[in-house]
C-alpha cells in the first residue's frame, strides 16, 4: 500500500527540486578575506534563470572577488557557493563563460587558432568549435581577421574577439565584467544588441559594472555591493518604485537652511541647474515644500520622480 | 585530461612551428658539421707542385731530403699526425697547425741544381734569377759543414706564408741531416729508430666490475653531452617563463583559470615545452651520432687506429631520463620564477640562482670525467640539481653501480615533486596577482595558505 506521507514528501521534493532549477546561482553567507582585508562579507544572494543580473557597486566593493568565487578560480572562505542547484565541479564550470575585466589575447597566436584553443579549454570538440567560431565571427563582422594575428586586431576588435571566446562553448551562465570598457558607443550598441539576443535564448547572464546607465537598460535584476557588503538588491523595477515616494526633483534659489535638515532631506545630488532630493525616512513631500516657502525660497520646479539608478548608486555609496 | 592536452598541444606548436627553432634545430647541426666537414675538405685541397731546388754545398743531404718529400714518405707522415691528433686532442694551438700540416703534406718537384763550387752570392743570385724568371718556388741552401751546432739552413720561398709546404719541408731537412749525422757518427738509423721509438701509452680504464675496456675519445663525448644538456635546459628553462610571463602580462591567466584547474594548464605547459626540447634535443642527438660516425670512419680509412667510444642503447636511455629529470627540475623553477614576477626583466634578475646551478653541474662534470669513481663524483652525481648534468657524464665516463644511478633517479623525482607542489602554489595565486612583483615572505604564505 503506497503510503500517503511518502507521497507528499515525494511531491515536496519535486517541487523543491524544481524550484532549484529555476535558480541557477545561489551564493550563501560567504565571506573571503585576504590577510587582514575583508574582501567580501556575508554575502548572500540568488539569480534566476532567464535574467540579466546587475553586479554593480564602486571599484572595490568586491565585485570582481564574488566572480572569482562564482567561477572557481578562488574558494570562499566562509559560505558557499551553488550553480545550477549543485555545488561548482569542473564540469558545471564548463557551462559558464567568463568575460573578466582584465582580460587578455595571446598576442602572436592567429584569431582562429585562439578561439579554437580557448574552446578547447571549455571542452568543446574541434569541429564544434569550428562551426561555432565561424558563427560568431560572422556574427561580430570580424570573419576577414580569421587567419590574420591578434596583434593587428584594434582595441575594440580583440574585446569583441574575447567576447567570443566566452561564448564558444554555449554557457548557460555568462559573466561579463565591465564588457563595454574600451568600445566606442557604436560598438556599444551592438554588443547590447548581442546581450538581448543571447537572454532571448533564455540564458542567465550576470553584468557586472559601474556604469549605471548602461545597467538600468540592461538589467531584470541588481545588486549593489559597497565596502564587501551588500546594500541593496532585487528586481530593478521594485527598487525604483520603492524610492518613486521620495525623490524630488527640485529646481529652486534659496532655501539652503531646509535642503541642510537631516530630519528632513537624506541626501542630495547636484545636477546641472537642478537637484535630487531624496527625503528622509519619515518626512514627506509637502512637508518639505511647505518649509521651502516658508523659508522663502523662489521654486521653479517641484517634481516628484523616478530616481534613476545612477541616483540611487550614488544615494546608498556616499559617504557610507 | 582533455584540457592537460590540449594546454600541452598548444604549447608544443608554440615552440616547434616558429622559425626561431626549426633556425637552430636544424642551422646548429648544420653549422657545427661545417666546423667538422669544412677544414677537411678545405685541407684536403692540394696546393700546386711546389718547384724547389737543393743547393747542397755539402753534397750529403740533397739525396736523401729529396727521398723524404717522396709522396709515400708524405702519405704515411700524414697518417701518423691524424692518429696522433685523435689519441692526444689537448695540445697547443701552435701544435695542431704543425699537425694538420703534416696531414696534408705538399707536392713537391725538384729542379736539378749543381751548386758544387760556387760561392753563396753566386748560387742566391742564380737562384733568385729563375725564381723571378717563375721558373722556381723555392730554394733550400745547404752549408758545408751540417755537424756544427751553429749551422744555419736557409730557404728561400716565392710564398713564405704557405706553412704547409714550409713544415713539410722543414721536417724533411731535419730529419735528413739527421740521419746524416748519426751515420756520421756510425750509429745507423735502423739502430737509432728502435731506440728512440715512442712507447706505446694505450689508456685503458677498469670498470668496477674488473672489466678492461678502451677509453678513447669518451673525453670528447661526455664534454658535448654535458654541454648539450646544459644548453637545452637552459633554452627551455627561460621559454617556459616567458610563456608564464606573458600569460600574466597579458591577463590571459584570469580566463584560463576560469576555464581549467591551474595545475592542469601548469603541467601541461610544462610537457608540452618539454616535448618541444625533446624534439629539438632528438633532432641534434641524431644528426651529432651521423657526424661522428662519419669522423670516426673517415678517421679509420685514413689509417688512424681508434675505436669508437662505447654508447650502448643503455646509455642513451640513461641520457633521456636524467635529461627529463633535469628539464622538470629546472623548468619548474623557472616557472616558479615566472609567477612570481610581472615582466621579463625582473624575470631575469631572478633567473640567476638557477643559471648558477647548471653552471656549477657544468663545472663539476670536468672533475668528473677525470676521476668517476671519487667520493665527490658520486655526491654531485646523485644530489639534486647537478645530478642531471653530472650523472650521464659520470655514465659515459664509467658506467657507476646500479644503485647509485637509482638513488640520483630517485632523488631527483623527489626534488621535482617537491617543487611541484610549490610551484603549483605560487602559480594559482601569482598568476591572479597584477602589478606588483611577489616578494620572497609574500610567496611563503602562498605556499602554505592553499
Amino acid at each position: 500500500m503506497i503510503n500517503v506521507y511518502d507521497v507528499i514528501v515525494y511531491n515536496t521534493f519535486k517541487i523543491i527540486n524544481m524550484n532549484d532549477k529555476d535558480i541557477t546561482l545561489r551564493v550563501e553567507n560567504v565571506s573571503k578575506y585576504f590577510g587582514d582585508f575583508t574582501a567580501v562579507k556575508d554575502l548572500s544572494f540568488k539569480i534566476r534563470a532567464g535574467r540579466v543580473f546587475g553586479f554593480l557597486g564602486p571599484n572595490g566593493a568586491g565585485k570582481t572577488t564574488t566572480i572569482r568565487m562564482i567561477v572557481g578560480i578562488t574558494i570562499p572562505d566562509e559560505g558557499k557557493v551553488e550553480l545550477f542547484g549543485e555545488k561548482i565541479t569542473p564540469e558545471i564550470r564548463d557551462r559558464i563563460g567568463y568575460l573578466p575585466e582584465e582580460r587578455g589575447l595571446y598576442r602572436k597566436m592567429k584569431v582562429h587558432d585562439q578561439l579554437r584553443y580557448f574552446a578547447a579549454l571549455k571542452g568543446v570538440s574541434q569541429k564544434e568549435a569550428d562551426k561555432r567560431i565561424d558563427f560568431w565571427l560572422d556574427r561580430m563582422k570580424l570573419s576577414e581577421w580569421k587567419l590574420k594575428k591578434t596583434t593587428d586586431l584594434s582595441k575594440g576588435m580583440s574585446q569583441k574577439l574575447q567576447f567570443i571566446a566566452t561564448m564558444l562553448h554555449d554557457p548557460d551562465l555568462l559573466i561579463l565584467d565591465e564588457p563595454f570598457s574600451g568600445l566606442d558607443p557604436v560598438n556599444v550598441e551592438f554588443m547590447k544588441d548581442v546581450i538581448a539576443e543571447i537572454k532571448s535564448r533564455d540564458k542567465t547572464i550576470i553584468f557586472s559594472t559601474h556604469l549605471m546607465e548602461t545597467a538600468e537598460k540592461l538589467c531584470d535584476d541588481i545588486l549593489l555591493l559597497n565596502k564587501s557588503h551588500k546594500v541593496l538588491s532585487g528586481s530593478l523595477r521594485q527598487i525604483k518604485e520603492s524610492y518613486g515616494k521620495n525623490v524630488i526633483s527640485l529646481r529652486c534659489i534659496g532655501g539652503e537652511k531646509v535642503l541642510n535638515d537631516k530630519n528632513l532631506v537624506s541626501n542630495i545630488i547636484e545636477h546641472s541647474d537642478e537637484k535630487e532630493i531624496f527625503l528622509a525616512d519619515d518626512a514627506d513631500p509637502q512637508m518639505l515644500l511647505r518649509k521651502l516657502i516658508e523659508s522663502g525660497a523662489e521654486i521653479t520646479k517641484f517634481e516628484m520622480v523616478e530616481p534613476s539608478l545612477n541616483d540611487i548608486f550614488i544615494d546608498n555609496v556616499k559617504d557610507k | 585530461m582533455m584540457k592537460f592536452l590540449a594546454v600541452l598541444k598548444r604549447e608544443y606548436k608554440k615552440v616547434v612551428f616558429t622559425w626561431a627553432f626549426l633556425i637552430t634545430t636544424f642551422l646548429m647541426p648544420l653549422a657545427a658539421s661545417l666546423f667538422i666537414v669544412v677544414p677537411v675538405f678545405i685541407f684536403s685541397i692540394e696546393g700546386d707542385t711546389t718547384r724547389i731546388a737543393v743547393a747542397d754545398k755539402s753534397g750529403r743531404i740533397s739525396e736523401r731530403f729529396q727521398e723524404n718529400l717522396l709522396p709515400d714518405k708524405i702519405r704515411e707522415k700524414a697518417k701518423k699526425a691524424a692518429q696522433e691528433s685523435l689519441n692526444n686532442p689537448r695540445v697547443s694551438q701552435e701544435e695542431q697547425m704543425k699537425r694538420s700540416a703534416e696531414q696534408i703534406g705538399g707536392k713537391f718537384e725538384f729542379v736539378e741544381y749543381n751548386a758544387q763550387n760556387k760561392s753563396l752570392e753566386q748560387i742566391k743570385r742564380e737562384l733568385n734569377a729563375k725564381i723571378s724568371q717563375k721558373n722556381l718556388d723555392a730554394y733550400v741552401i745547404i752549408p758545408e759543414d751540417i755537424s756544427r751546432n751553429d749551422t744555419k739552413f736557409e730557404f728561400y720561398s716565392r710564398k713564405p706564408g704557405d706553412f704547409v709546404t714550409n713544415t713539410s719541408i722543414e721536417n724533411s731537412l731535419n730529419e735528413a741531416v739527421l740521419s746524416q749525422r748519426l751515420a756520421d757518427s756510425n750509429i745507423s738509423e735502423e739502430k737509432l729508430e728502435e731506440l728512440s721509438r715512442n712507447i706505446a701509452f694505450n689508456v685503458k680504464s677498469i670498470s668496477e666490475t674488473g672489466e678492461e675496456k678502451e677509453d678513447s675519445g669518451s673525453f670528447w663525448v661526455a664534454f658535448i653531452v654535458a654541454m648539450l644538456i646544459y644548453i637545452v635546459l637552459l633554452i627551455y628553462g627561460q621559454a617556459i617563463m616567458s610563456a608564464i610571463v606573458e600569460e600574466k602580462e597579458t591577463r590571459i591567466a584570469e580566463i584560463l583559470f576560469s576555464s581549467a584547474k591551474p595545475f592542469e594548464l601548469m603541467l601541461g605547459k610544462l610537457v608540452g615545452v618539454g616535448l618541444a626540447g625533446l624534439t629539438q634535443l632528438a633532432i641534434w642527438i641524431t644528426t651529432l651520432t651521423i657526424l661522428l660516425s662519419f669522423g670516426f670512419v673517415s678517421a679509420m680509412l685514413s689509417g688512424a687506429d681508434i675505436t669508437l667510444p662505447s654508447i650502448t642503447p643503455q646509455i642513451i636511455i640513461y641520457f633521456f631520463i636524467f635529461f627529463f629529470l633535469g628539464y622538470f627540475i629546472y623548468a619548474t623553477i623557472y616557472a616558479l620564477i615566472g609567477s612570481m614576477v610581472t615582466n621579463m626583466q625582473e624575470g631575469g634578475q631572478f633567473a640567476f640562482p638557477p643559471i648558477m646551478l647548471l653552471m656549477l653541474g657544468l663545472y663539476f662534470c670536468f672533475a668528473v670525467v677525470r676521476d668517476p669513481n671519487s667520493t665527490f663524483a658520486f655526491w654531485v652525481s646523485i644530489l639534486p640539481f647537478f645530478a642531471p648534468i653530472v650523472m650521464p657524464v659520470r655514465i659515459i665516463a664509467e658506467v657507476p653501480p646500479f644503485w647509485q644511478i637509482a638513488l640520483a633517479i630517485l632523488l631527483n623525482l623527489l626534488t621535482i615533486f617537491g617543487l611541484v607542489w610549490i610551484a603549483s602554489r605560487v602559480y594559482r595565486v601569482g598568476m591572479l596577482m597584477y602589478g606588483k612583483r611577489a616578494s620572497i615572505p609574500e610567496v611563503w604564505k602562498w605556499i602554505k595558505q592553499s
